[in-house]
């Protein structure tokens, strides 16, 4: 018992917080912004995320997003948004770059979770590029899973369909 | 003959014994099954146990520190990468350095995030620090005016009313209030070790250790593997009783 007990102490103690630190990041948000903007970032605007908006996004999620605002960064038809979700446990940063309501680009940048770190590769994250939202808000091409990952994969759709959404409807997509 | 017939009645008692016995762990097992199978469905790895007795028993104490800064009126705890506003989990934040209230807004700073709360502790949004040629943030301060301002590798940055975008400051001309550490009231303290120990033990975790036995440790397990062979033996006892027809072990009566 008392054995049990130490193991249980030295894995809440010393290798759970661990877990909980440990985060992978693939590109800082002023690289992505630098990429995204050749190097000329717009500055940022917000989207409050209240009323009808908020409606959306939980229907979109599945959930409430977990913060009232979303930072945002637009020029004439394109547009770039640095978003998070819970993939099992911890929130997977993703930076998604959209023009003309279609993916440019979809890269992991902080990874957390201690499994299904596969999705940060740009083999898997490719295959957004060029999606957009059909009629019922859903991404208009398939995403082969990975195994392992499927709810960081799951998370990262979510995620791609939120940035379209919120592109067309912060008014960013006619250029505005 | 009758030695064969002593045999089947000895199954069928033993059968009947061990099968009374376990019914109560089979119980479990499929309804704890059930349960892990369907545990994105009732979210049990989003739930997360209280009971104290049960966070001892998995040796969960709280955190090693726990460091508070006041910010209009409100506590703004932060324990290891957990913060906590009046006590209740607020989010995840990294080596957290402070908190301001420029009268609008809580700004909570961690080394690399910043998080902005509104009065009733909802998370308005997660800034990522990351300034060109600055490091961490090592503390987070107001201006006279009520600008928000952080030091980082000991250059000052000041944010603008909305909180989007950050200008470098120069030192001679600052007059700031540093966030400085300040002792929770106890209820406060007790609250955020209470939530933190809990964060640590989800339902599923829990359910998968009593479904396997391992929360009772090796010998849990043992008791567990004899268990599921009581259960293999009822299936095959179950079989051959069934095969030898109704009638055999059965005491016959004799009629009148």
């Amino acid at each position: 018992m008392f054995r049990k007990i130490h193991l249980g102490a030295l894995f809440f103690g010393l290798v759970l917080p661990k877990m909980l630190l440990a985060a992978t990041v693939y590109e800082t948000q002023a690289e992505f912004l630098d990429r995204a903007f050749n190097q000329l970032p717009p500055d940022p605007g917000v989207a409050w995320i209240s009323g009808d908006r908020k409606s959306a996004v939980y229907q979109l999620l599945g959930h409430d997003y977990p913060a009232l605002r979303i930072r945002y960064w637009c020029r004439d038809t394109r547009s770039a948004w640095i978003l998070d979700e819970v993939g099992k446990d911890l929130p997977i940063t993703v930076g998604v770059v959209i023009v003309d309501n279609f993916i440019e680009s979809l890269r992991v940048l902080t990874y957390r979770e201690n499994r299904g770190g596969e999705v940060a590769t740009p083999s898997f994250t490719q295959q957004f590029n060029g999606s957009a939202l059909d009629d019922d808000y859903s991404l208009d091409t398939h995403i082969d899973g990975i195994t392992g990952a499927t709810l960081s994969v799951r998370a990262l759709s979510r995620l791609a369909a939120l940035a379209l959404f919120l592109q067309s409807d912060v008014g960013c997509s006619d250029g505005s | 003959m009758v030695r064969k017939k002593h045999r089947v009645s000895v199954m069928r008692r033993l059968h009947r014994t061990l099968g009374a016995s376990a019914a109560i762990f089979i119980l479990f097992m499929a309804l704890s099954g059930l349960a892990i199978n369907h545990t994105q469905d009732l979210e049990l790895d989003r739930k997360h146990v209280s009971q104290s007795l049960l966070l001892g028993w998995y040796g969960i104490g709280g955190p090693a520190q726990i460091r508070s800064y006041t910010a209009g009126g409100n506590w703004l705890s932060f324990a290891d990468s957990r913060v906590y506003f009046n006590g209740n989990f607020l989010s995840t934040l990294a080596n957290g350095v402070g908190a301001v209230f420029n009268g609008d807004l809580l700004v909570a700073a961690g080394g690399e995030e910043l998080l902005l709360v509104d009065r009733e502790g909802g998370l308005i949004e997660r800034i990522h620090w990351d300034q060109p040629d600055s490091g961490a943030i090592d503390s987070i301060g107001l201006l006279e005016n009520g600008m928000v301002l952080v030091r980082s590798a000991e250059n000052l940055w000041v944010a603008d009313t909305q909180m989007l975008r950050w200008q470098p400051l120069e030192q001679a001309t600052v007059t700031a209030g540093w966030s400085e550490l300040a002792e929770e009231p106890e209820e406060i303290r007790q609250a955020v070790i209470q939530q933190y120990r809990g964060a640590g033990l989800s339902m599923e975790r829990l359910l998968l250790d009593l479904h396997s036995g391992r929360i009772f440790g090796p010998a849990g397990i043992l008791v567990y593997d004899i268990l599921a062979l009581i259960v293999g033996f009822l299936a095959i006892s179950g079989v051959i009783l069934w095969l030898r027809g109704p009638g055999n072990g059965k005491k016959k009566y004799k009629k009148f």
